[in-house]
């Protein structure tokens, strides 16, 4: 029994003791203070085991002279002391001291703050505003803040300075920029559509950097796609009449031209009217042209002419044989029925002669004119004359037809040849016209051959000579030629005329 | 270093005063202010350095700021205390702190060449750096000084005693430079907030400067 009572006593003094193992406090560990805005600080410390016992804790700082205790342990939280500004020095050593203190014992610690200065540490910067600006060339985030609220910027006591970053959001790294003590900034780096993260953070004196602030969202918008659109409708819309105006161009292009390109109006001749030369007369648009020029005279020219002829109609002249060798003259008989239709049209009695002229060939020779039947275009041919106006010279129901010659191609139609003598042609009429030269007559070719004065195809001309002309036994004369052949003659063989 | 004795101090005052009459007070002091900030971040860059390649001090061997030599110049110590302060007084102590410096920086840079760190060429070119602004800061401030009260031409004298040499040992020779680049850094903030504070209280009627 007695040992069952002390063993219970044993029992209940160790149930005792394990109860209240209780002891004095450690000494708090880790201080550490902080001042937001350079004006009050706030101290932390951690305490150390309490020992089992509600422990108290009490701070004593200590600054140039005298101990003073912390004059609020509740403002900053547990186991804080807060100095309020009036407890607040700089430049100056606090050494602090914390005592915990419990129902077995107190336990302390001694930490130095030399300078409350290097623990300046402020809020964030707020109010932090990112706006988009899209204006031209580019966008660029204009980024805005505030400094804390607790920190006085105005009196100059405290100057604090940013530090601000910006980041893609899909992107690890952040772009850091220093700002000074400005609290907005543009920030141009960024492209369309896509979205960028912004925060910042100051510092005081150079002191501990803020934490960083909220992250801002920005994005920045793709191109206006409605601004794209606006200027692609603007751009068809304008092309369409420009188009338009192509195509009438391009198939309109002849009546364009004559627009753009009038034609070129003809030569203006000064001195010489338009109207003139159409209607006026000739000789004084060749005064006008050849500006008055005196042409030689008519005589000199006429001069030159050994001969002229001598046209008449009555047969008188036939006859008389001396006047035709006095004179040796070459006669042009024509029938009375011919009239040299030579209606020359041209004002100008140059042209005739010089249609004349044609006539006679090679009047070096002799002084006779032989009307040959080569063909004189006089009266065929249709001549210019300066005037510009067709001088044709109207064939008459009879007119000289000297291009026609008795062509031979049928010889058929030669009736005789002799051996001295070309018979030409025959009774038959010529195919031509009806004014064909029926004429028929024996020429006799003599032996000198210095008489010929030309040989064609067909026929063979003689000169006029002593050759006795062998008179033509018939001379058939069609309707209105003469062809009389004169004693003196010569072998003529042109059906239409005889020439002396 | 011995400071000009005053009349002849005011002399060239009054004589800059006069050439420099265009340039507004507010156009100089933004000058300054700048200058400054710029040393302050050449100073935070320093420790910075220095603390990368170097352990940081024990709890209890860190040096006291209450060592630095430039300690002895009371100065307001917080934003109302510095509100307080007039615009003579804060020229006055941002002049002597310039000046206090002038001396020590010297000493730096000829240590900062041969200095035990695998940094020491950074470190020497940002201190060369740091002199350069330095005195074209003081210069600055004595001709603004110049326009303000007879407050701003008192300059508080601060020498320095540590002596060129630095230490024997490596270790000694960093905690040296460690400390004095802390007491720089330190001062360099002063600076900055005082002509900081100068300029935006000149500049009332341009509230968007501050």
């Amino acid at each position: 029994m007695r040992t069952h009572l002390g063993l219970v006593m044993l029992c209940v003094m160790s149930a005792a003791g394990v109860c209240s193992s209780t002891s004095a406090p450690e000494s708090p560990r880790q201080f550490d203070c902080r001042s937001r805005e350079k004006e009050t600080f706030s101290c932390w410390w951690e305490p150390g085991s309490d020992g089992g016992l509600p422990t108290e804790y009490r701070l004593f700082y200590e600054i140039e002279k005298g101990v003073r205790e912390c004059p609020d342990y509740v403002s900053a939280g547990e186991n804080s002391c807060f100095f309020d500004k009036r407890h607040t020095s700089f430049w100056a050593e606090y050494i602090m001291m914390v005592v915990a203190t419990n129902a077995l014992g107190n336990a302390s610690a001694q930490f130095q703050i030399p300078d409350v200065m290097n623990y300046v540490k402020p809020d964030p910067p707020v109010n932090v505003t990112v706006v988009v600006n899209s204006s031209a060339p580019s966008p660029f985030l204009e980024i805005r803040w505030k400094s804390p609220p607790n920190v006085d910027v105005r009196t100059g006591w405290v100057t604090p300075k940013y530090e601000l970053r910006v980041k893609q959001n899909d992107s690890k790294e952040w772009k850091v920029i220093d700002i000074g003590a400005q609290t907005f900034f543009n920030f141009h780096n960024v492209e369309h559509g896509l979205l960028y993260m912004v925060q910042v953070r100051c510092n005081l004196d150079y002191g501990k950097w803020s934490e960083w602030s909220n992250t801002i969202f920005a994005k920045i918008p793709k191109h206006h796609q409605l601004e794209k659109y606006f200027w692609i409708f603007v751009f068809v819309f304008s092309l369409i009449p420009l188009l338009t105006a192509m195509y009438i161009l391009v198939l309109k292009r002849k009546v364009v031209k004559q627009c753009l390109l009038p034609p070129v109006p003809g030569p203006k001749i000064k001195g010489v009217d338009v109207h003139l030369l159409k209607s006026g007369q000739s000789e004084d648009v060749v005064n006008a042209l050849t500006g008055n020029q005196n042409f030689p005279p008519m005589a000199a020219w006429t001069e030159q002419v050994e001969d002229f002829l001598l046209v008449s109609d009555s047969d008188e002249w036939l006859l008389t044989d001396t006047f035709a060798s006095e004179e040796k003259k070459d006669i042009f008989i024509i029938p009375a029925s011919l009239h040299l239709g030579l209606e020359i049209q041209c004002g100008d009695s140059t042209v005739d002669l010089n249609t004349w002229e044609k006539t006679d060939d090679s009047k070096e020779e002799t002084k006779s004119n032989f009307l040959n039947t080569e063909p004189i275009n006089l009266p065929i041919e249709k001549q210019e004359c300066l005037s510009g106006e067709e001088v044709s010279i109207q064939p008459n129901t009879s007119y000289v037809d000297i291009q026609q010659r008795p062509t031979l191609t049928d010889y058929s139609r030669v009736k005789e040849v002799n051996g001295d003598t070309i018979l030409i042609l025959n009774e038959e009429e010529i195919p031509h016209g009806s004014d064909a030269v029926k004429v028929k007559r024996e020429v006799s070719v003599p032996d000198d051959y210095s008489r010929v004065k030309e040989v064609n195809s067909d026929v063979v001309f003689l000169e006029k000579g002593d050759s006795k002309p062998i008179m033509p036994h018939d001379s058939e004369l069609s309707k209105g030629f003469c062809s009389k052949m004169i004693a003196n003659g010569y072998v003529d063989s042109v059906p239409s005329f005889s020439v002396k | 270093i011995f400071f000009y004795p005053g009349t002849v101090k005011m002399h060239m005052a009054v004589y800059l005063v006069a050439m420099c009459r265009a340039v507004p007070v507010n156009d100089l002091l933004d000058r300054a202010s700048q200058r400054s900030d710029k040393m302050h971040s050449l100073s935070t860059l320093l420790t910075q350095e220095m603390d990368s390649h170097f352990p940081p001090y024990g709890r209890m061997q860190m040096p006291r700021p209450a060592d630095c030599h430039t300690s002895i110049l009371q100065t307001p110590n917080d934003k109302e205390q510095a509100l307080q302060v007039s615009e003579s007084d804060l020229m006055s102590l941002a002049r002597s702190l310039l000046r206090g410096w002038v001396d020590p920086l010297a000493v730096l840079s000829t240590n900062a060449i041969t200095l035990p760190h695998p940094a020491k060429s950074s470190i020497s070119s940002k201190i060369q750096e740091l002199q350069e602004h330095s005195k074209s800061l003081a210069d600055g401030l004595d001709i603004l000084s110049g326009k303000m009260g007879p407050a701003a031409q008192t300059i508080s004298f601060l020498p320095y005693t540590g002596g060129t040499d630095l230490g024997q040992d490596r270790v000694t020779i960093l905690n040296k430079f460690n400390f004095l680049l802390s007491c720089l850094r330190r001062d360099s903030h002063k600076i900055d907030s005082f002509l900081k504070v100068l300029r935006c209280r000149a500049a009332k009627l341009q509230p968007e400067l501050c």
